[in-house]
């Protein structure tokens, strides 16, 4: 017994190390750690378990070529509670990086991160100090910026970007499948100057498709929601004359069909017909998304990649102070072939200096280990998240570093 | 302490025995009967003394914390101030331009609820008390009992699966038809997202309460009242409206008040399943023109809020609280003046009915009396 | 059937018979309602097959055509009296088996959807979730048991602090208080208001008391949720348990005083007992009324996954939480949350009928013998 979990243990810290970086490595190994873990059973359990410990520790003396981002270095005798909310973009990520942080650095820590809050509420409760970190789909606007001093008694409040994703646009109209859509197309979709599915402008972008005349019934988030603001700031950038409409949280145009939540929208766009909505990537289950162009002339559809390669190109810093890592995204950028238009970035917010020094010690590790490279990668595999660039990430371990 | 005393010295304080309120259809026997008193008596006294003061503390305290709350987004100015501008609040010049159309969207949806669920809810008390069999009745007050034991979540998720679709071609065929009736009109809805399936819904939710409290008043009812109206001659549905129903009367109208108060404050039933607009609408039937409510409103907007757009949707919830407060004052005192009517109503009833029909005139007539004759009878025993 | 009838039917208002009574007027065969069920179905299943078929338009249309025939037949040949008893009795079924629908519905939906993901892991274990260093593939199972610690402490706190009183206060309403006095009228008053808190709001109520009584980074607790479920559930307690205190006849009470029965054991032991059956459905009432709450509870205490039994200290999750939370916030794996939503609410369901049949034991060995 003691062999086999010994030998697994190794084999897992091996491929850990070696080939997560290369997408198709990864493949392989997996065939062939179900081949073990079916050998070894149920004490492929206890190695991973006990694999826990070796992951940051041995990950750093065979760092391959492109250098992987890791954390702080995290005792794992770690042991308390973290409480945490905010954005419900992140609903599907934080989980697996809980359980990655449980299973790999500290099992001792548990962390409640409540998504039902939304990005405002996790802001609101953080500024309260209810919070050890917020997930937020926007950066500490300045004023909170300042109202977070207070908080942070001696440090700073700090952005940190963690979970890059894509806005997707999902419809169910009889008989299309490959929907392309420009922004134009999308902008005058959504402030219902397009009323019908046979409507010029969409022929005019899918020239094989045959549309029917359904109209098109557009449904939208009917609560406040930062894939909204995302959304609308998209067709702002990209298309200033078309959507005038304000950009926020809140959906600003009247007579569409409001539902609440993701899962409503996407709920509804599949159970209607002629209907098209707006969702994160992560939860549109097996809905079709259209593949959407920026400013260029390219439809592209969402890919991790495309994601981060759109992620290269708009954003721009915009430090708002010490380890601040602020970035303003600017959609009209976003140019590439490939580079998927409608990016969403959420960020993870919280205090240099926490009040409690345990507390600060918890965040840091987690924090740590959710802006290493492992950490996007469990982003990439579990909720389709987009890995940041290293770039990014190197930024991001700075600003952890200072956390206590 | 002081105000309920009768005046009786060293706390021997029984009031009236029959202590119904003014709704109560006993209010008739107002006898002083002194009990004994004891020390056990005092105490509970003032535990029963202590809650009812406990519950005007929280109510003040929560009356204190929405209104503290509320204040800075009710004084501010709408136009020009950057957080009420934006947002879930935008476009509205006043905070009472905004919460207006809620509380339009409020009254709206659950008067429809109420329409479509209070009728029917008291069909299904009386089926159950009156109608059915008696083994039978049990296990459907149990299966009605049943149905307030599914959460509102439960009802949400219900609602957009199975409501929503099955409304459907019904709502269809009304906007097609019969589209020229504000109710019905509006653009024809793609989802189903309408005002008509949020208050089904919750008409669904509220017919347990009302029908398990008045099937158990119903019940209540004096078996010697009924008695001797069937006695006399009544038909089955005579005696439901000469004895159980003046009898049953404040406590149905008290259990439709909270059946009502339910769908007032329902949130997720109604979030869940329609597609809000914050405006003043009559149309049940679309997607793109639904009132709003205000609790609906109030859990979707909160979270992304800022603190000053959060105070401001306190301030509806407020509101909210004012218009239960005006629709149960209102009720009540539309009870209090029937009550008074219906004495005389049974009286014309009496008058118009067929000089050929003799066993019922006297049944209607010898209700009362009977009723007054077994009051005497039971207080002198 | 009815032809025959006809002839020996006597109008009401007959002025040639003014004595005419129930005993000789005519009278509709005895399964004559039977037969014009059957009857009215079977035309509007040929209506309806004509017109292409629909379920709900067929029962909806023959009910509304049985209570004409019903009330044309029964006035021809009986009296207005009795068609107008006829009509109603049609009509009070009619209301029960089209509210049957929907009660069906719903239950036929939760047991349908839910029964799936209700195993036996499901019940006893909380959810739970395993990375694998090898593929970083993190797999949930699902699991209740947080949250049904969660709901049973919320729930129960809550209960234990409103059953009293509202109880109490019921009590103080019915039996201390002259109606006209301004402290009666007062808490009827505020009573009423208190059931137009909207939920969401006594959840904030809760946050911000105990933000300030144990400071922001303790509020979210269990006991946070029971403070705000309490807020919602004393005033049905309170309305209910008055409406049921009020029915209790005064010739009882009457006549406990007249026996030298303090006022402090007729209530306990005779006007409590009368009304217990009644109380309890109120309560119970009550009690599902919160124990479907997910607003307050979101905002009180928070959401977790982990398994919590500490109502006085972190988040705590709740079945209906749990369900709203799988449904809202779906996993990769849309159908598989949606599948676990549903059986959360299934077992919510279930726990609240095991309550309501405690609550009925409990009631019917207190309620007094042959009353009912």
């Amino acid at each position: 017994m003691f062999v086999a979990s010994l030998s697994a243990r190794s084999w897992v810290a091996k491929t850990h190390t070696t080939h997560i970086p290369e997408g198709n490595t990864v493949k392989i190994t997996r065939s062939g750690s179900i081949a073990a873990f079916a050998l070894i059973g149920t004490l492929a359990l206890a190695g991973c378990a006990a694999t826990s410990t070796g992951g940051s520790t041995a990950g750093p003396s065979a760092s391959p070529a492109e250098a992987a981002v890791f954390g702080p270095k995290v005792d794992p005798s770690l042991t308390g509670t973290i409480t945490a909310g905010g954005s419900s973009a992140q609903g599907a990520v934080q989980p697996a990086w809980i359980t990655a942080f449980n299973g790999t650095q500290a099992k001792g820590v548990t962390i409640n991160y409540d998504k039902s809050q939304g990005s405002g509420g996790g802001v609101t409760n953080w500024l309260n100090g209810s919070y050890d970190y917020a997930g937020s789909d926007a950066a500490l606007k300045p004023e909170q910026y300042t109202q977070a001093q207070a908080l942070c008694a001696g440090g700073a409040p700090v952005d940190i970007p963690a979970y890059l994703s894509g806005v997707a646009i999902i419809y169910k109209v009889d008989g299309v499948t490959d929907l392309q859509l420009s922004s134009a197309t999308v902008a005058k979709i959504f402030t219902l100057q397009i009323k019908t599915w046979d409507d010029a402008a969409i022929k005019a972008d899918n020239p094989k498709a045959t549309l029917p005349s359904t109209p098109i019934t557009v449904v939208t988030r009917s609560d406040g929601s930062g894939t909204t603001a995302n959304f609308t700031k998209y067709m702002h950038d990209t298309q200033p004359s078309i959507f005038t409409q304000a950009v926020g949280t809140a959906w600003p145009v009247p007579g569409t069909s409001g539902q609440q939540g993701g899962s409503g929208v996407v709920n509804a766009v599949a159970a209607g017909s002629g209907t098209i909505g707006y969702a994160d990537q992560s939860g549109i289950g097996a809905n079709t998304a259209a593949k959407v162009s920026g400013t260029g002339k390219d439809f592209v559809g969402y890919t991790a990649d495309g994601a981060t390669e759109a992620f290269d190109a708009a954003a721009s810093p915009a430090a708002q102070g010490d380890g601040d890592l602020t970035e303003i995204v600017d959609y009209s950028k976003i140019t590439g072939a490939t580079a998927y238009p409608i990016p969403l970035l959420s960020y993870l917010i919280t205090c240099t200096v926490h009040k409690d020094a345990a507390q600060g010690k918890l965040t840091q590790a987690f924090l740590g280990y959710v802006l290493s490279t492992q950490g996007q990668q469990v982003g990439a595999k579990n909720a389709g998240a987009a890995p940041l660039p290293t770039s990014v990430l190197k930024l991001a371990q700075k600003t952890i570093a200072l956390i206590k | 302490m002081s105000t309920h005393t009768t005046g009786s010295p060293a706390g021997a304080k029984s009031t009236g025995v029959t202590a119904s309120g003014p709704l109560s259809p006993r209010n008739s026997v107002r006898t002083r009967v002194k009990a004994p008193s004891r020390p056990g008596d005092r105490v509970f006294f003032g535990l029963s003394l202590g809650s009812a003061s406990l519950i005007m503390v929280i109510l003040a305290a929560v009356a204190i914390f929405l209104i503290v709350q509320a204040a800075p987004a009710i004084g501010a100015n709408w136009t020009t101030n950057s957080d009420l501008n934006t947002g879930p609040t935008a476009g509205h010049s006043s905070f009472w331009s905004y919460v207006g159309p809620l509380i339009w969207g409020t009254v709206w949806s659950s008067a429809i609820a109420l329409v479509i669920g209070a009728p029917i809810a008291i069909g299904i008390a009386l089926f159950i008390s009156h109608y059915a069999p008696r083994r039978l009745a049990g296990v459907l007050g149990y299966l009605v009992d049943l149905l307030a034991a599914v959460p509102s979540v439960v009802f949400g998720l219900w609602g957009i699966f199975v409501i929503r679709p099955f409304l459907l071609p019904l709502e269809h065929w009304l906007n097609a038809n019969l589209g020229w009736f504000p109710l019905f009109a509006g653009q024809q809805s793609g989802t189903g997202s309408t005002i008509l399936a949020g208050s089904f819904v919750v008409a669904v939710m509220i017919l347990p309460i009302i029908s398990s409290i008045s099937r158990e008043i119903f019940l209540q009812t004096p078996r010697l009242h009924e008695e001797a109206a069937l006695a006399l001659g009544a038909t089955k549905w005579e005696t439901i409206r000469l004895a159980v129903f003046p009898y049953a009367r404040s406590g149905v109208v008290s259990a439709v008040l909270l059946g009502l108060g339910r769908a007032m404050g329902e949130t997720m039933a109604f979030a869940l399943i329609v597609s809000p607009s914050v405006i003043f609408s009559l149309a049940v039937l679309t997607d793109t023109r639904n009132s709003q409510t205000i609790a609906a409103n109030l859990a979707l907007n909160f979270p992304e809020s800022s603190p000053l757009q959060r105070e401001a949707l306190i301030g509806t919830g407020l509101m909210l609280f004012v218009i239960s407060f005006a629709v149960n004052f209102l009720a009540r005192a539309a009870i209090t003046r029937t009550g008074k009517g219906a004495q005389r109503r049974k009286l014309e009833v009496v008058a118009v009915l067929p000089a050929a029909s003799t066993t019922f005139e006297i049944a209607a007539t010898a209700t009362p009396e009977q009723e007054k004759a077994f009051g005497a009878d039971g207080s002198g025993s | 059937m009815t032809s025959t009838a006809l002839p020996k039917a006597r109008s009401p208002r007959n002025p040639r018979n003014p004595q005419g009574n129930a005993l000789t007027s005519g009278q509709l065969p005895r399964f004559f309602e039977l037969y014009a069920l059957a009857g009215s179905l079977a035309v509007c299943a040929g209506v309806f097959a004509l017109m292409g078929f629909n379920l709900v338009g067929w029962l909806v249309v023959s009910a509304i055509v049985y209570l004409i025939a019903v009330g044309v037949f029964s006035s021809i040949v009986e009296s207005r009296r009795k068609a107008t008893d006829r009509v109603v009795r049609g009509l009070v079924v009619v209301a029960f088996l089209l509210a049957f629908i929907p009660l069906v519905s719903t239950l036929a939906t939760v047991i349908v959807r839910g029964i799936s993901s209700l195993t036996l892991n499901f019940v006893t274990q909380a959810a739970g979730s395993h990375f694998d260093v090898a593929t970083l593939k993190v797999t949930n199972t699902e699991g209740a048991l947080q949250s049904i610690v969660g709901t049973l402490e919320i729930t129960g706190i809550a209960a234990l602090m409103s059953i009293p009183i509202g109880l109490l206060t019921a009590i103080y309403l019915v039996e201390y208080a002259q109606p006209t006095q301004w402290m009666a009228r007062t808490v009827t008053f505020l009573v009423d208001v208190m059931t137009g808190i909207p939920s969401i709001v006594a959840g904030l109520f809760a946050f911000s008391l105990f933000s300030i009584i144990v400071g922001p980074s303790k509020v979210f607790s269990g006991f946070t949720a029971s403070v705000a479920l309490s807020v919602l559930m004393i005033p049905i307690v309170v309305r209910s348990s008055e409406e049921m205190l009020k029915l209790v006849s005064s010739e009882l009470r009457e006549a406990s005083y007249a026996l030298g029965v303090t006022k402090f054991a007729t209530i306990t032991r005779i006007v409590l007992p009368t009304a217990v059956a009644g109380l309890v459905t109120g309560i119970m009432l009550a009690v599902a009324r919160v124990i479907g709450e997910t607003a307050p509870i979101f905002i009180a205490a928070s959401f977790t996954n982990n398994l919590n039994f500490n109502a006085f200290s972190g988040p705590m999750s709740t079945l209906a939480v749990q369900a709203y939370a799988a449904y809202k916030f779906p996993g990769k794996d849309i159908q598989a949350s949606i599948d676990s939503a549903w059986g959360a609410a299934l077992l919510l369901v279930l726990l609240v009928v095991i309550l309501n049949l405690i609550a009925r034991l409990v009631a019917r060995f207190f309620a007094p013998k042959g009353l009912r």
